[in-house]
C-alpha cells in the first residue's frame, strides 16, 4: 500500500456555520471523519448536506467554525490533489471523449497527478466502458455519463472522495448498479468518502456511518454506525437488519422534520 | 440522397429567387438604369473577372482585418466583463450607444480622426462588428458547465487552464453565431468607409462611382461582387462550424 496517498485522511468539522443572506444554511456543525471511513449524509432537499459538502471540498468559505482535511484546510487539501469530487450533475466536457474526460483532471496544471493513463484506461474497463473509450458524452445514456464522472474522480487517486448526489439524476435501476459499483470501487481503496444523497436506502448501503441532517436551520439531527458486513452484496438490502436500520433513520428524518 | 437533399432545397431557393427577378424585369420591360436583368449583370462580371476579382479582394481583406481587430479587442474587454459585474454594468450603455448609432453619422469623422486609407476603413468596420462580438464573448465566457468549474476549482487549476479547456471551448458556439451576424456588417462597414476614405479600390469605391457617372452595369455587378463575397463567408463559416462544435447540439440537429 502506498503510504500517503492511498490511505484516507481524517476530516474535522468543528463548530460550522453558513448563510445565505437570510438563510441559515447550516448551524454550528460538528463532525468527524476517521481516515478511510464511508460517511452518508442523508436528509430533505435543502438541509444543507451539499453546502457542508461544498464546505469540505473548499468550493465554498465558512462563515465561522474550521475544516480540516487530513493536516490543512480545505484550500491545502485542493493544492495537493487530495480532494476528488463527483458532482450532482456528470459535468463531462461535450467536446471531449469519454477517455479524454476520465483524465481531465490528472493533466491539469504542469505536473500529472493520480492513476496513470493505463490505470485510468483500466478503470474505464472495470465500470463498463472500455467499448465507449472513444466516444463522445452525448453518445451515452445518463448512467454512463455518471459512471465517466466517478472514474474522472478515482483517476486522482485521491485520498479524499466527496460525492454530491451523483445518482440524483438516474433512474431507479440504473441507480442500483451504480451503487453496486461504487461500493466495489471504494472497497478495493482506503480512502475517506463523503457521500451526500436523499435516499436513505443508498446511504445505508453504501457507507459506514450514517449523517442525518434537517434543514432551516442546517443541523445533524442523528448520527448512526453501519454495521452491515463487508463487501456488501445486494442481497444484504432483503435483510432484517437492513430493515431495522432503514426504520430508525427514517424516524429520525420524521423527528427531525417535526421540530 | 442525405447529402443531395442538403445542396438541392437551398438551389431550388436561388434558382426560383433569380429566375423570378429575370422573368419579371423582362416582362414589365424596366428601364436599365432601374433594374437589370440577373443575366445582364452576370455577363457584366464574366466580361471583366479581373477587375471585379481585384476591387472584391480588397473589400474582402478590409473587412476580414475590421473583423478581427473587433475580435480581439471584444476577446480582452469581454474577458474583462465576464469577470466583473461591475465592468459589466459600466460597459454595457458604452457598448448600446455604438450599436445603435448609425455608423454612417460619424464615418466622415472617422476619416478626419485617422487620415484617409486603410486605417478608418478598419476602424469603422471593426466598431461595426464589435458590439455583438463582446456580447457574444461575455456571454459565451459564462455559459460554462458549472459542475466542470468547480471539478477544476477542487484540483486548484490556474486561471488560464480554466480559460482555455473549459470556458473559451464553451465560448465558441457564441463566437460562432456572432461572427455570423459579423460578415454581413463587415461588409456594410467596409463598403460605406470606402465611400469616406478616399481611397481608389474596393466594391465601395466602384458602387459609388456607379452611382457618380450613372453606370448601372457596374454598380449592379459590384452589388452581385459583395453579395458573393458575404455568401461565401457563410458557407466557409458552416463548414469551419460543423468541424469545430461536432460536439455541440446545433451541430447534430442538421446532421
Amino acid at each position: 500500500m502506498l503510504p500517503d496517498r492511498a490511505t484516507g485522511l481524517a476530516i474535522e468539522v468543528g463548530a460550522v456555520s453558513k448563510r445565505f443572506g437570510p438563510t441559515v444554511a447550516l448551524e454550528q456543525i460538528d463532525l468527524s471523519v476517521p481516515p478511510g471511513q464511508f460517511v452518508s449524509v442523508v436528509g430533505p432537499s435543502g438541509c444543507g448536506k451539499t453546502t457542508l459538502l461544498r464546505l469540505i471540498a473548499g468550493l465554498t468559505a465558512t462563515d465561522s467554525g474550521t475544516i480540516t482535511v487530513g493536516r490543512g484546510g480545505p484550500r491545502a487539501a485542493q493544492r495537493a490533489r487530495q480532494l476528488g469530487f463527483v458532482p450532482q450533475s456528470p459535468g463531462l466536457l461535450p467536446w471531449r471523449t469519454v477517455r479524454a474526460n476520465a483524465r481531465l483532471l490528472t493533466d491539469v496544471g504542469r505536473r500529472h497527478s493520480g492513476l496513470s493513463p493505463a490505470a485510468v484506461d483500466e478503470l474505464l474497463e472495470q465500470v463498463g466502458l472500455a467499448d465507449f473509450r472513444h466516444a463522445y458524452p452525448h453518445e451515452l445514456s445518463g448512467g454512463m455519463q455518471q459512471r465517466v464522472a466517478l472514474v474522472r474522480a478515482f483517476a486522482l487517486d485521491a485520498p479524499v472522495l466527496l460525492m454530491d448526489e451523483p445518482f440524483a439524476a438516474l433512474d431507479e435501476i440504473t441507480r442500483a448498479e451504480m451503487r453496486y459499483l461504487l461500493v466495489r470501487l471504494c472497497e478495493e481503496r482506503d480512502a475517506t468518502v463523503v457521500f451526500v444523497t436523499h435516499s436513505i436506502a443508498e446511504a445505508v448501503m453504501l457507507a459506514d456511518r450514517v449523517i442525518v441532517m434537517t434543514g432551516r436551520p442546517g443541523r445533524i439531527e442523528a448520527d448512526m454506525a453501519i454495521p452491515l458486513s463487508r463487501p456488501r452484496h445486494p442481497e444484504q438490502e432483503e435483510t432484517s437488519e437492513f430493515f431495522a436500520l432503514l426504520t430508525a433513520l427514517r424516524r429520525s428524518l420524521r423527528v427531525g422534520a417535526q421540530r | 440522397m442525405r447529402t443531395a437533399g442538403r445542396w438541392l432545397a437551398p438551389m431550388i431557393g436561388l434558382v426560383v429567387f433569380f429566375g423570378l427577378w429575370e422573368v419579371l424585369v423582362r416582362a414589365f420591360d424596366v428601364r436599365t438604369f432601374v433594374l437589370l436583368r440577373p443575366s445582364t449583370i452576370l455577363a457584366e462580371l464574366a466580361g471583366q473577372p479581373g477587375f471585379y476579382w481585384r476591387n472584391t479582394m480588397v473589400t474582402a481583406r478590409e473587412a476580414l482585418l475590421g473583423y478581427l481587430v473587433a475580435l480581439a479587442v471584444a476577446l480582452l474587454w469581454g474577458a474583462l466583463m465576464a469577470r466583473s459585474r461591475f465592468l459589466e454594468q459600466a460597459s454595457t450603455p458604452v457598448a448600446v450607444l455604438i450599436q445603435v448609432t448609425p455608423i454612417v453619422a460619424y464615418a466622415p469623422s472617422a476619416v478626419l480622426w485617422l487620415g484617409r486609407g486603410l486605417r478608418p476603413i478598419v476602424f469603422i468596420t471593426g466598431l461595426i462588428c464589435l458590439v455583438p462580438l463582446l456580447f457574444g464573448v461575455t456571454t459565451g465566457l459564462r455559459s460554462a458547465d458549472l459542475a466542470a468549474l468547480d471539478l477544476m476549482a477542487v484540483v486548484d487549476a490556474p486561471g488560464r487552464e480554466v480559460l482555455r479547456r473549459i470556458r473559451l471551448p464553451y465560448a465558441l458556439p457564441y463566437l460562432f453565431s456572432a461572427t455570423r451576424t459579423c460578415v454581413g456588417l463587415a461588409l456594410i462597414g467596409a463598403v460605406l468607409a470606402e465611400w469616406y476614405a478616399l481611397v481608389d479600390q474596393g466594391l465601395g469605391r466602384r458602387i459609388q462611382e456607379a452611382i457618380d457617372f450613372n453606370q448601372s452595369r457596374q454598380l449592379w455587378a459590384s452589388i452581385y461582387a459583395v453579395a458573393l463575397l458575404g455568401g461565401l463567408a457563410i458557407v466557409v463559416l458552416n463548414v469551419v462550424e460543423r468541424r469545430v462544435l461536432h460536439w455541440h447540439p446545433s451541430a447534430r440537429t442538421l446532421g
